[in-house]
């Protein structure tokens, strides 16, 4: 069964290194449609197989790889079955890192298990896609250069199952300069705290060093630095060339800002940072990344929309439940549906909101 | 398309062209203030509760202009269905009549005439003193928008008791509350001089200097909305007025296993499918589960089964309408953890598949719904935790060994919950009720008349009416 799992890998692998030229990665490259469809139905018939929650799942929608003639009529699982049902097809004993999704709320968290294969393939599927985004090289942020990173959140010993941190961390090692490293930490109550002193200590020397700088963090933690900055009636101006990486969610830890409101402080308080916000979840492998008010996946990822009412998939520009088909969730479950709505155009999409937002006041108790 | 039809008598008739400012406000409350004390203030009760029967009555009459109006361009706004939406009025204003007005206001404040002259019960009387009831000279409601009779009701309670009002309705809430002041000033013209409806919404610039000026204008301000919605206000409003605030609450069923019988459950199945069509459950007296008690294992599932019938025949005869992309995709995600749950469950049984699958192995779930679409759901769940539905006509039944379980596994909403309809023999619902009270419950009903609450119904367990008004003792 591994042996499957890593030739599915390798095809997968292949997919992502082909996209890795340059003239490919950031004008929507479509990899021939065939072949992306070929690994998807393999890893179907893999996933099938392997992972006994999803074929459970599959045979109580009638949906058995040898009548799966298209990469559209693979069952996506629900995101939030992941917190009820184990949706890997490692073995236990051969587990040795655990995602869980954020969120404070949810007593049973989603689980995705990962080992060091898992693994590798995150990490070669998260590089490309975040350097073609983040580091993209323009006047003042020159090829090669190795821009400071700082991470807002926790450091990653302190949070092993946030996705996110560890993504961060692979980003600070593999393209941060001297100076990199995570300021946030981890409060009494296991919520993540911004780092204040380490925060602003940071940068100030970015600024000092006039060095051009990544600050990555999520949502929440730049509302926590922004309310500090406006009461202490203080702003940076970080270096030219330097760029904000904002991931979304609140989960009710601050505040709740409206995106536009939390770039104007952005620009307003950091000196006006080109700002690239993401798009991620612990039950992915790849990332999405805006630009243009539109969110985009590396090419090994496809979107669908669909209309929950008739769970047929909407037209372009049409709001939708958004569904990702990861190809690099070797290991998992590559067809996944969100509870994010949204609009796509083409390959890329709107982000509209959560649907998990029109819950009636009260379910933050929720036991589900 | 509504104001070819309506002229424009309130300030919320204007649509969001019209920029409200807060000296507007101010000489909207001197306006409402004054035509009160010249007129309103001098009308008897029974004059007053005449003119609101009368109008109530006229809402019934299919001919009516306004319950037109309503239905026609309600569904869009609300998206209720007509026919759903049809249900709601009439139940609502077939509540209103002179004889349960004039109850409610003899059960609140003692007797009929109290709002008219000093006058005494026999406490007072042994005690040397009269006394008048007095109604805020300026009542300001901040409305919600889930369903339209609350903020009708606060309009009738407003009238009862003299007093000048501003109604603030959310912007895409305002409908109907503007069609019944509209008929009430059609009914008599001076009320619509006392009356005011305005609406904004929230992320206008100015939202907060505007409801501030309706605050500091307002003898007394009711408040309905979500619990922090009510924190957000409360320390707003300057201490000299009232404030009255009512926050989110759930509602419930209970059913007996004496009430499982084939005989009473035929009239049991459509008195719950009453209650989850009325208002798409969107209210807070609408149930978000059944628990029931299950002697013989299968009764509930008997039951769950009956109540996908006679919802899927509802839908063809009260159709649900259409409701948000993203509520539509909450109610899929919750089908489809729940269908996870229960083809598991299954395939545990049958093939004896590895327990160790599930983190938590889920209790029992069976489902039953629309079929493309998500018209209806019923889930048979038993896991008996209580938890809130999705509503839209998503419904969960809980079997339970026996009822007094239900509080225990309620537990955590114990202050939220308003309404248990309770389906039980005489002999036993005196205890179960007592039961209830003690826990916390304002209000038990029978199944079926959820959202039919009497007018005199005390909202949140208090006296609506009385709760209003002030006293002035006259000792002689």
């Amino acid at each position: 069964m591994t042996q499957s799992h890593l030739i599915l890998a390798d095809q997968v692998r292949t997919l992502i290194r082909r996209s890795l030229k340059p003239e490919n990665l950031l004008d929507a490259p479509e990899h021939p449609a065939a072949d992306w469809e070929r690994v998807a139905l393999n890893l179907f018939a893999l996933q099938y197989e392997t992972v006994p929650a999803y074929r459970l799942f599959c045979n109580a929608r009638g949906r058995r790889p040898e009548e799966v003639r298209s990469w559209l009529e693979i069952p996506a699982v629900p995101t939030q079955a992941f917190q009820e049902l184990e949706f890997t097809a490692i073995a236990p004993e051969a587990r040795t890192r655990v995602f869980h999704s954020s969120g404070t709320t949810a007593q049973r968290p989603s689980r995705h298990f990962h080992h060091a294969e898992s693994l590798a393939l995150y990490e070669e599927s998260l590089r490309p896609w975040f350097a073609a985004h983040l580091l993209a090289s323009e006047a003042a942020f020159p090829l090669g250069l190795r821009p400071r990173c700082l991470a807002l959140t926790p450091q990653p010993a302190s949070v092993p199952h946030s996705s996110l941190v560890h993504m961060l961390e692979v980003v600070i090692q593999d393209f941060g300069g001297t100076g990199s490293g995570f300021t946030g930490c981890v409060g009494g109550d296991g919520a993540w705290e911004l780092g204040l002193e380490a925060t602003l200590d940071a940068l100030e020397s970015a600024c000092a060093d006039g060095i051009p700088t990544l600050v990555l963090g999520t949502a929440f933690l730049f509302v926590h630095l922004f309310d500090t900055l406006s009461a202490q009636g203080r702003s940076f101006r970080l270096p030219a060339g330097s760029r904000v990486m904002e991931t979304g969610g609140y989960k009710g830890r601050s505040r709740s800002l409206p995106r536009a409101e939390l770039h104007a402080a952005i620009a307003q308080q950091l000196g006006d940072p080109k700002i690239i916000p993401e798009y991620g979840m612990s039950e992915l492998s790849s990332q999405a990344y805006e630009s243009g008010g539109r969110f985009q996946f590396p090419p090994w990822v496809r979107i669908r929309t669909l209309h929950p009412e008739t769970g047929l998939d909407t037209a372009e520009g049409e709001p939708g439940v958004l569904r990702i088909h990861d190809l690099a969730n070797v290991w998992s479950v590559a067809a996944l549906e969100t509870s994010d709505l949204g609009r796509r155009h083409g390959q890329s999409f709107e982000l509209l909101g959560r649907a998990a937002e029109a819950e009636p006041r009260g379910c933050s108790r929720m036991t589900l | 398309m509504l104001a070819m039809n309506l002229h424009q008598l309130f300030l919320a008739d204007l649509g969001p062209e019209l920029q409200l400012t807060a000296e507007t406000l101010r000489q909207a409350s001197f306006a409402v203030r004054r035509n009160r004390n010249e007129w309103l203030l001098r009308q008897r009760t029974r004059a007053v509760i005449e003119m609101i029967a009368h109008t109530a009555d006229q809402w019934l009459e299919p001919e009516n202009q306004f319950r037109i109006l309503a239905l026609r361009d309600g569904p869009q706004e609300t998206g209720w269905s007509p026919a759903t939406l049809a249900r709601g009025l009439d139940t609502f204003f077939r509540s209103i009549t002179v004889e349960s007005l004039e109850a409610l206001v003899a059960q609140d404040l003692g007797d009929a005439r109290r709002l008219d002259d000093f006058g005494a019960g026999s406490a007072e009387h042994r005690t040397g003193r009269t006394s008048l009831a007095v109604g805020p000279e300026l009542l300001v409601h901040l409305t919600a928008g889930n369903l339209p009779n609350p903020a009708l009701f606060s309009i009738i309670l407003g009238l009862i008791t003299r007093s000048a009002q501003i109604v603030k309705c959310p912007r895409d809430a305002s409908l109907l509350p503007r069609l019944f002041a509209h008929s009430l000033a059609a009914t008599e013209s001076k009320i619509g001089a006392c009356l005011e409806l305005v609406t904004w919404s929230h992320d206008e610039w100015n939202a907060r200097e505007l409801e501030d000026t309706l605050f500091s204008e307002a003898a007394c301000v009711t408040a309905t909305g979500s619990d922090t919605m009510l924190a957000e206000v409360r320390p707003r409003i300057p201490s000299r007025t009232r404030f009255i605030g009512y926050g989110h609450r759930m509602s419930f069923g209970l059913i007996t296993k004496e009430s499982l019988s084939p005989y009473s459950r035929k009239r049991l199945v459509r008195a719950m499918a009453d209650d989850i069509t009325a208002w798409n459950q969107l209210g807070c007296l609408s149930p978000h589960a059944y628990y029931v008690e299950e002697e013989a294992s299968g009764s509930a599932e008997t039951l769950a089964a009956e109540l996908a019938d006679e919802l899927e025949r509802r839908e063809a005869t009260e159709p649900r309408g259409t409701i948000g992309l993203a509520e539509s995709a909450l109610i899929q995600s919750r089908r489809s953890t729940f269908a996870l749950r229960a083809a598991a469950m299954a395939s545990l049984t049958e093939r004896n598949l590895n327990r160790s699958l599930f983190f938590d192995p889920p209790a029992t779930v069976r489902l039953w719904a629309s079929t493309e679409s998500t018209a209806w759901t019923v889930v048979l769940n038993h896991d008996a935790r209580f938890q809130p539905s999705c509503l839209h006509r998503f419904i969960e039944l809980k079997p339970v060994r026996q009822w007094s379980e239900v509080l225990r596994f309620a537990e955590p909403f114990r202050h939220q919950v308003s309404t248990v309809a309770v389906a039980a023999p005489d002999d036993r619902l005196p205890e179960i009720a007592r039961q209830l009270a003690h826990w916390g419950v304002s209000r038990i009903c029978p199944i079926g008349r959820m959202q039919e609450p009497p007018a005199a119904w005390r909202h949140d367990g208090r006296p609506a009416l009385g709760d209003l008004v002030t006293w002035t003792d006259l000792e002689t």
